[in-house]
């Protein structure tokens, strides 16, 4: 066979290969304020993992000589009106707040991953189902729906706990502050996770009608690798902003219940009940308010600044 | 011409079902192919043209199987492919290959131009994981790419450069047949040369047979061995590329040849188009007997009610009219 | 009535004078030319065709006169006289009337262009209204015949329809009715028939040769399709990455391409009396993008005639014809041509 000369394009450019997402790290480093929040999460989650080993009192201990200190050196944020040390109890609460904020969105990622992806790529009578499932849960009330659960479960699952705990002594059922953690987890990710459905949904459907499917169609390429190694990938990015934005979310709502008293019940620190504590004295005691809501807010903050900063990263073409 | 038919396309339908109104409440069904019959020839490059909404991109669509056909059989190696699901058309595929018009949304942006084209060589088989480098730095080379374009992702490349590698990737499976869908045409005129070029040179050195779907008639007058004009859904005409060009027969494929622009500015301003009124009707209801009959510059009273006859008016030289068929002696 | 005002000697008065013109787009990697000192101009009743390549900045040196130009992308340098005023210093509100005033646009994609929820009578009568102070009716009169002339079977009826209910081709003759409602003395055609098919495409042409026939205006047709312009314009501009390469009057251009980018697309257009096995000549490589451009000519990574001064010197375009209407920026074209 003979050779057959061929055009070469130029050759101009010498650059080493970036990477869509090496491209997007190098946008949210520009941005200072996806910086900050960046920073602040990676901080927030050493402390959640490590920081309960590192503070200087533990949680629980209460010292009823040291009630309601103002922050000074040995107690940096102060301590309640049992003598527990703020600051230890806020970084437990971060514990916390992570915990549920991570098991929650990955539950509902899961959820509305699988159910959204599904509905996008078979579509038909399944994506009616899927769809009405969505529209339902999102139109019951949040608030109304954690508390009836935690009002209708908590109390016969508790008390079952203690009638078993009676009969088999089985350790396992003395402890109940998992039951806490499993409701709080359970109906938190109950209703978080139709967002995450819809737009996995409107991604896939969007993807699906890429000509780079049908290319990859005319490849001959089975459905099983189509979904894994190209509607996935290319889903992704809006599904990361999504996630950062709802780690954020997730942490806000855990605190609210638990505010109102429907989330992890004391001693369990909290932000959300220790804020709950903290507003019956805050004209005497305005520490025991501030320290916990501020953690909480500069959370809120943080993780809403890094979703906005890997939304324009992730998306060049969307930013300004 | 002693070339053996690479595929015969017989008597294709392809129509699509829309529902229309605010509301999705009437049923309407787009007439997009109807009554289509051509044969392919090994080794040829036919070409379709027409304007949008003819037809010429649902032909290769569903040949391929992409679209299923409401009609009609595409016998390729003996087996009327269009009833095969997707499973049992799996080793056609590899043998029957398409490259898109937009080389910027056919690769996928989060695989390497390696990943592109070596996915097709492992998933057919046709190399072992050792020997991948070695094969995918051949087929860049091929299409004239340096094998260190391989680390590079899709949107690094300029619009030409992704459309060599839309076609190394449809080489990488080693086919028969590649469609061209307007393959050329998003690209650049110095760009489009050079494409062009490369089409012609892999022709050559791999035997391919192409189908090239394209509305600039210039370019398809320059690739062509035979080319087939479509009009809302239908062939209008069909015929080696010189008897096309040089003797056209159907009304509509006159209109169509005068209005391509010459690069000759003394010729332009002198000359008279044939201009065709109005616009193409919707393929929702197209018209009856003759589609074209509604502009038709000689239109007779026969075109409105018979469909006109896809038949040879001369050798190899094939045409749907009224009027050419009646001024046909026999 | 305008028609009348141009005798002979008025017709080589200059309506659009730009000068030095120059446009950046802001990157990640600094500020990267896009437009390059540009200079051109449009007499009196001329047509002007500018004809480039995706990226060559043919449309941004159009926008960037009317203050159009997309974010992160600016003007740095550069005068433009229209009608003896200078656009780049007039006011924001004087500018306005220009714009669709004296100055109309045809944009490439008639669907994107117009407004899908107004009727296009609205579209159409909103500059007769701000730039004319016409009233409701009248505008709604002028708007009928505006879409008479530009051929549109039943016009008074389609005042009422959507842009949505129109052919892609019809919405490119109401995009022209728009483009004309105030009688512009310079009607600026971006890529109008680049999303259209061929047969439209020639009807589009015809059109608007006969529309600047009958109302005397100046045109320039921005495209990529040499061809497509040449029984149309007088002159022709090529725009290489942002830099006009060749000026020449059509005939010349066509005849005698002396920049050899121009003589590459020339030579890339396919021709009937090819042989099918015939290799097309192509350009080999692609523009450079704005921030990578090479220090000399532009086109010298490319050029089949490139020597050493190439890489060192920009060209500048230098008049070659006999009045000079001739221009060239290639140093190679200069030097074979002063030889002669």
């Amino acid at each position: 066979m003979s050779v057959v000369p061929v055009t070469t394009p130029a050759e101009t450019d010498v650059e080493p290969p970036v990477s869509l997402w090496r491209d997007a790290w190098h946008r949210l480093r520009r941005n200072r304020l996806a910086v900050f929040g960046l920073m602040v999460v990676v901080i927030l989650a050493f402390t959640a993992a490590f920081g309960p080993y590192l503070t200087p009192y533990d949680f629980l201990s209460q010292d009823l000589s040291a009630r309601n200190l103002a922050p000074s050196m040995s107690h940096l944020f102060g301590t309640d009106d049992l003598g527990r040390d703020v600051f230890s109890r806020v970084v437990y609460g971060t514990r916390t707040a992570f915990l549920v904020a991570v098991v929650v969105t990955f539950i509902a990622v899961l959820i509305g991953v699988s159910l959204g992806a599904m509905a996008g790529f078979f579509g038909g009578l399944l994506d009616k189902i899927v769809m009405w499932l969505t529209d339902m849960t999102m139109s019951i009330p949040n608030l109304l729906l954690v508390v009836v659960i935690n009002a209708s479960l908590k109390s016969p699952i508790s008390s079952w706990m203690e009638g078993r705990y009676l009969v088999t002594l089985n350790p396992i059922y003395r402890e109940t502050v998992w039951v806490d953690f499993l409701l709080v987890f359970g109906s938190m990710a109950l209703i978080s996770w139709p967002p995450y459905a819809r737009l996995v949904r409107a991604q896939v459907l969007s993807i699906r009608s890429r000509p780079y499917i049908t290319a990859a169609q005319a490849l001959g390429l089975t459905n099983r690798i189509i979904l894994m190694r190209y509607v996935v990938p290319n889903a992704l990015g809006p599904l990361i902003v999504a996630v950062s934005a709802g780690l954020g979310t997730a942490m806000v709502l855990e605190s609210a219940f638990s505010f109102l008293g429907v989330g992890v019940n004391p001693p369990t620190p909290s932000w959300g009940n220790m804020i709950s504590d903290g507003l019956r004295v805050w004209q005497h005691y305005p520490h025991l308010l501030a320290a916990p809501a501020a953690v909480l807010g500069l959370a809120s903050v943080a993780f809403s600044f890094l979703g906005d900063g890997l939304n324009d990263a992730l998306n060049p073409r969307g930013a300004k | 011409m002693g070339a053996q038919p690479l595929m015969r396309i017989e008597n294709l339908v392809k129509h699509f079902h829309v529902r229309l109104g605010a509301f999705g409440e009437r049923a309407a069904t787009v007439h997009a192919l109807d009554d289509v019959n051509f044969e392919i020839l090994e080794g040829e490059t036919l070409s379709l043209v027409g304007e949008s909404g003819c037809g010429k991109s649902t032909t290769g669509f569903t040949l391929l199987n992409l679209h299923k056909a409401t009609g009609g059989k595409v016998i390729y190696q003996g087996r009327n492919i269009v009833e095969l699901d997707e499973k049992a058309m799996r080793p056609y595929r590899r043998q029957l290959q398409i490259v898109f018009q937009d080389p910027y949304s056919t690769l996928n942006p989060r695989m390497t131009i390696g990943e592109a084209v070596g996915e097709p060589i492992l998933f057919h088989k046709l190399a072992t994981k050792a020997e991948l480098p070695q094969k995918i730095s051949e087929l860049l080379a091929d299409v004239g790419l340096p094998p260190r374009f391989a680390s590079r992702y899709p949107h690094e490349l300029s619009g030409g450069q992704r459309q060599r590698v839309a076609i190394a990737r449809a080489l990488a499976c080693q086919p028969k047949f590649i469609v061209c869908d307007e393959a050329i045409s998003a690209l650049d005129v110095s760009v489009q040369a050079q494409i062009i070029n490369l089409l012609l040179d892999l022709q050559q050195k791999y035997g391919l047979t192409y189908l090239f779907i394209a509305h600039d008639l210039a370019v398809v007058r320059h690739i062509s061995d035979r080319v087939g004009v479509m009009y809302l859904g239908r062939l209008a005409e069909l015929a080696t590329r010189e008897e096309l060009f040089e003797h056209p027969l159907h009304p509509y494929t006159k209109a169509l040849l005068s209005a391509v622009p010459e690069a000759d500015p003394a010729h332009e301003r002198s000359r008279k188009r044939q201009i065709l009124q109005g616009d193409v009707p919707s393929p929702l209801s197209p018209p009856s007997g003759c589609r074209f009959h509604t502009r038709c510059p000689i239109a007779m009273e026969v075109c409105g009610k018979v469909v006109p006859e896809w038949r040879e008016a001369r050798p190899g030289h094939m045409v749907a009219c009224h009027a050419v068929t009646e001024g046909l002696p026999g | 009535m305008m028609a009348n005002d141009i005798r002979p000697e008025a017709s080589r008065e200059r309506l659009l004078d730009v000068k030095g013109l120059t446009i950046e787009i802001e990157t990640r990697r600094g500020p990267a030319t896009i437009v390059d000192g540009i200079d051109l101009h449009v007499d009196k009743g001329e047509t002007l065709g500018i004809v480039g390549e995706s990226g060559c900045g043919k449309s941004l040196t159009m926008l960037s006169l009317m203050r159009l130009l997309p974010n992160k992308i600016r003007v740095t340098q550069g005068e433009a006289n229209f009608a003896g005023r200078d656009l780049q210093k007039m006011s924001n509100s004087d500018l306005r009337k220009v714009r669709g005033g004296e100055v109309g646009f045809i944009f490439q994609d008639p669907m994107t262009s117009l407004n899908p929820v107004m009727r296009i009578g609205q579209q159409l009568a909103e500059p007769l209204i701000y730039h004319r102070g016409m009233s409701k009716a009248e505008a709604r009169n002028r708007a009928g015949e505006l879409l008479k002339l530009v051929g549109i079977p039943g016009a008074v009826e389609r005042l009422d329809a959507y842009p949505h209910e129109l052919s892609g081709g019809m919405r490119q003759r109401v995009m022209i009715a728009i483009g004309l409602a105030c009688n512009p003395q310079l009607l600026i055609a971006d890529e109008p028939t680049t999303a259209l098919d061929v047969t439209i495409q020639a009807q589009i042409v015809d059109l608007v040769k006969e529309l600047r026939d009958k109302l005397g205006m100046s045109v320039v047709w921005i495209t990529h399709d040499l061809a497509l312009i040449a029984g149309l314009v007088d002159r022709i501009n090529v725009l290489y990455a942002g830099t006009v390469v060749e000026d020449a009057p059509v005939d010349a251009l066509f005849a005698n391409p002396r920049h050899p980018y121009t003589q590459g697309l020339l030579a890339s257009i396919p021709k009937l009396s090819d042989q099918r096995t015939t290799r097309l000549s192509s350009i080999g490589g692609t523009p450079p993008e704005p921030g990578r451009r090479p220090k000399g000519c532009p086109f010298a990574p490319r050029c089949p005639l490139v020597e050493q001064i190439c890489h060192e010197r920009v060209p500048s375009l230098e008049g070659t014809g006999k009045a000079g209407a001739h221009r060239v920026a290639c140093f190679v074209a200069q030097r074979k041509l002063e030889a002669a």
